[in-house]
């Protein structure tokens, strides 16, 4: 479904991402991996289109997409949520979700003056769905900066999801939660998996990418150092020697 | 027109357009340790070039205390300004502090009117000697001892930012306020004192238009003000060389274009020069490092 | 006594209707001090089609909204290019760029052996179509408040769409409204263009009612209320503006009378004090929110 070919990026004399390849297959659950300076946060700007590639390919669905604007991105089917969450903190959780709805899907079912010009009844009912099955709609009418940070995090994830994406990229879901909060998302994850999505994951926390996801691309210094399932990389030596330094 | 006559009026606008830089310099100054401009600057720096005539109209003293007493004025002015729009007002608030800002503006315009009952005062020059001849060029005496003494101001300046502890301190607090607070220095010295050395560096500048001019009058605040922001725009913000070379290259084509069209149609087209740049260089012409965002 | 009333309320309609403009591009981050240049562009194009033109005075008001809303529009793609603070300026500039213009523009005909229309420095006198068609002190009153009122029902009906949902989240995060898939310079240029439709026809109305223009009425002052109106009354509500519009304009003139020639003085302090209270404007999205939990909107909860 993407396939990244030859990518790059520099930022002055800066190789971000030096030279990257790896494909993710439709319905997989792929996780991206590296110690901190990897290139992984560059690596999610470039497919989602907020850096233009210095060199190489990204192409979704076959279409090479490294010069769509970001913004036309989420219309062929990518959306993502972002580490330090991004919500609208002064608009309510009702209205964040309400952004989403550019995707195709929206536009077959309502028209161009109603999805912009309309009110909010055309959208309840899916933006109904979308809330409870984040566990939000009782603060459907709270404004997003007040709530709770893990309430915040499944809203942003929700956000994503409102927009029928085809590819979910999901960077650093993980970060600041507690074990119980990690095993939900592990379920949350395997769910939507089920539902047919594919997943991009970028994460630090190593249980996690091991127990959910499908394969595995470790990246150091901006270059794939390895790839293949989870039980080929955690026995690499090479991804072992990138995270804990050369044995004495 | 001749060659002669353009060469002469580009020559008369880098002399003043030392006042220009000067005003650039305090706005990004501001801008830099601040990131916020201070929209009432230029007022305040008039303001303070008011108060300087204080010296001989009211306390009776020698003409030239003039000088001396607007730079002191515009010094205490700008911390004014610094306890009123900046101090309490929380800076992550995108708008507030910058409407209050212009807010200061109108209040400081206001009551210059009302001291000077809006009528134009006039301002001593620095030197009322003869103009020197240079060949088929005149320099205005009082113009060169205009660029002279901005340029030692600036000179100051420069040495005391990278120079001395406070200059140090200064530059700390704009990169990263919170390390620098770690490290022992205290905010609000440190912001409330680049106020000051803004405010004192703009007493410079509006002394110097005023001796310039001849006179000082409430009307000319707003486009100095508009001039002001130009050249720090131009030069980029956060930029003391930018501010300086854009100042040299505002006063050089405005003094150019009146040579060349008339004074009413030239602000006209200073107002184009800075869209030019925004079109072309929205960074202006050096960026002082901002990150990517 | 009582026309006294009514041209306050006519001149809080004219900054209402400047401030309104000036929301709609505050609320999607763009700090814009050009308001008052489009608002001139306005003031001449309907009094030069009322009176050399000889047009009716609504017709005018409407081309006026659409030249300013042009002119919004050109200026509203390079403004892209310039992020925060320096449009700010920028804004700043083109609203002085215009006033000098104006300053400038000399296009006179001869009527019925009397020369009219703008002259340069002298401005544009004899714009006399109230006059002239009969209308009255409150008859004008009636007319601009309608104006007001279409167009903050207008932009109250546009809060509560998803375009006005859109632009609140533009002015939020530019970043994440992007990767939601909002098209920043449509949203950006689109709600510059409305707000220079809307301060068009301030300045159009504005034009007739006080007979004469001239370039000093456009200038730094004027953009400064029209941005302070919204900043005020906070970016979450259109009564929010047209609170603050009364409340300085009213308390301007009531000030006038007490303190003679102060009101400029007291406004800039006014900014000032109330900046340093409730940085977030009087009416910002908290309270917002309990305000309409307090009318018992349950409207959006149906």
């Amino acid at each position: 479904m993407l396939e990244v070919r030859g990518l790059a990026k520099r930022f002055g004399g800066v190789r971000a991402v030096d030279g990257i390849d790896f494909a993710i297959r439709p319905g997989e659950v792929f996780g991206l991996i590296g110690p901190n300076g990897s290139g992984k946060s560059t690596t999610v700007n470039l497919v989602c289109g907020l850096y233009e590639p210095t060199a190489g390919e990204i192409l979704f669905e076959g279409q090479d997409i490294a010069r769509v604007p970001t913004h036309q991105r989420l219309s062929l089917g990518l959306a993502r949520t972002f580490q330090n969450i991004r919500l609208f903190a002064n608009l309510t959780v009702w209205e964040n979700l309400w952004m989403a709805e550019n995707a195709p899907a929206h536009r077959m079912e309502s028209g161009f003056l109603k999805r912009w010009i309309g009110g909010r009844g055309d959208a309840r009912e899916r933006i109904a769905k979308a809330l409870e099955f984040s566990g939000l709609s009782h603060r459907a009418d709270d404004l997003a900066g007040s709530l709770a940070f893990g309430e915040q995090r499944r809203l942003e994830l929700a956000r994503a999801l409102a927009a029928r994406p085809k590819l979910l990229l999901l960077d650093e879901p993980a970060a600041g939660m507690n074990a119980e909060e990690i095993a939900q998302l592990d379920e949350r994850i395997r769910a939507l998996q089920q539902q047919g999505y594919t997943i991009l994951l970028i994460e630090h926390h190593m249980e996690l990418v091991m127990a959910v996801t499908d394969r595995i691309c470790v990246l150091n210094f901006g270059r794939k150092i390895a790839e293949g399932t989870p039980a080929q990389v955690q026995a690499d030596p090479a991804v072992r020697e990138a995270y804990l330094g050369t044995a004495a | 027109m001749g060659f002669v006559d353009y060469v002469q009026a580009i020559i008369d606008g880098l002399l003043f357009g030392t006042t220009y830089s000067l005003i650039g310099i305090g706005f990004t100054l501001v801008f830099g340790v601040m990131h916020k401009i201070n929209m009432s600057y230029a007022a305040a720096s008039l303001a303070g070039a008011y108060c300087g005539l204080a010296g001989p109209q009211l306390l009776s003293l020698p003409l030239w205390s003039v000088f001396p007493i607007s730079i002191v004025a515009a010094g205490v002015i700008g911390y004014l300004i610094y306890l009123a729009c900046f101090r309490f007002i929380p800076l992550a608030s995108p708008l507030a502090p910058l409407m209050s800002t212009v807010g200061m503006l109108l209040l400081v315009d206001e009551i210059v009117v009302h001291a000077t009952a809006g009528m134009p005062q006039s301002y001593p020059a620095i030197y009322d000697g003869d103009p020197i001849e240079l060949g088929a060029f005149i320099l205005r005496a009082d113009l060169i001892g205009v660029f002279l003494i901005s340029l030692v101001a600036m000179v100051v300046l420069l040495l005391l930012l990278y120079r001395t502890r406070l200059g140090m301190a200064t530059r700390a607090v704009a990169q990263q306020p919170v390390a620098a607070q770690l490290c022992g220095m205290r905010l609000q010295a440190v912001n409330g004192l680049t106020f000051v050395m803004s405010g004192l560096l703009g007493g410079v500048a509006g002394a110097m238009i005023g001796a310039s001019v001849g006179m000082l009058s409430p009307l000319i605040s707003g486009t100095i003000t508009v001039k002001g922001l130009i050249v720090t725009v131009i030069g980029g913000l956060g930029s003391i060389p930018g501010a300086i070379v854009a100042g040299l290259l505002v006063g050089a084509a405005e003094n150019l274009f009146q040579a060349m069209r008339n004074v009413t149609e030239r602000d006209i087209y200073v107002m184009l020069l800075l869209f030019v740049f925004l079109v072309l260089r929205p960074n202006g012409l050096f960026a002082a490092g901002r990150s990517r965002d | 006594m009582v026309d006294f009333y009514y041209s306050l309320a006519q001149i809080i309609g004219f900054h209402a209707l400047i401030g309104l403009s000036a929301y709609v591009v505050l609320q999607t981050g763009q700090v814009s001090l050009a308001q008052a240049g489009f608002f001139a562009i306005g003031a001449y194009v309907a009094a030069m089609l009322t009176v050399l033109a000889g047009w009716h005075l609504v017709p005018a008001m409407l081309a006026a909204g659409i030249a300013a809303a042009v002119m919004a529009c050109i200026v509203g793609f390079p403004a892209l290019r310039v992020r925060g603070l320096m449009l700010v300026i920028a804004t700043l500039a083109f609203g002085e760029a215009v006033r000098l213009f104006f300053f400038n523009f000399d296009y006179q005909i001869a009527k019925g052996g009397v020369k009219v229309g703008p002259l340069g420095g002298e401005g544009f006198r004899q714009i006399r179509w109230f006059p002239e068609h009969g209308w009255t002190s409150f008859d004008v009153m009636l007319f601009v408040w309608a104006v007001v009122a279409l167009v903050a029902g207008a932009l109250w009906w546009l809060d509560r769409s998803r375009f006005g949902a859109v632009i609140r989240a533009v002015g939020e995060d530019e970043l994440a409204a992007q990767s939601v898939g909002l098209n920043l310079t449509a949203v950006k240029v689109a709600a510059m263009t409305i707000g220079g439709f809307i301060a068009g026809l301030g300045g159009a109305i504005y034009a007739h009612y006080t007979t004469h223009i001239e370039h000093s009425n456009f200038n730094v002052l004027l953009a400064t209320f029209a941005i302070a109106y919204p900043i005020l009354g906070g970016l979450r509500n259109v009564f929010g503006t047209i609170v603050a519009v009364i409340f300085v304009q009213g308390f301007l003139v009531e000030g006038l009378r007490f303190l003679g020639d102060w009101r400029n003085l007291l406004f800039g302090a006014l900014i000032v004090l109330a900046m340093n209270l409730r940085p977030n404007g009087l009416i910002d999205a908290a309270t917002a929110q309990r305000l309409a939990r307090l009318f018992g909107r349950e409207a959006r909860r149906a």
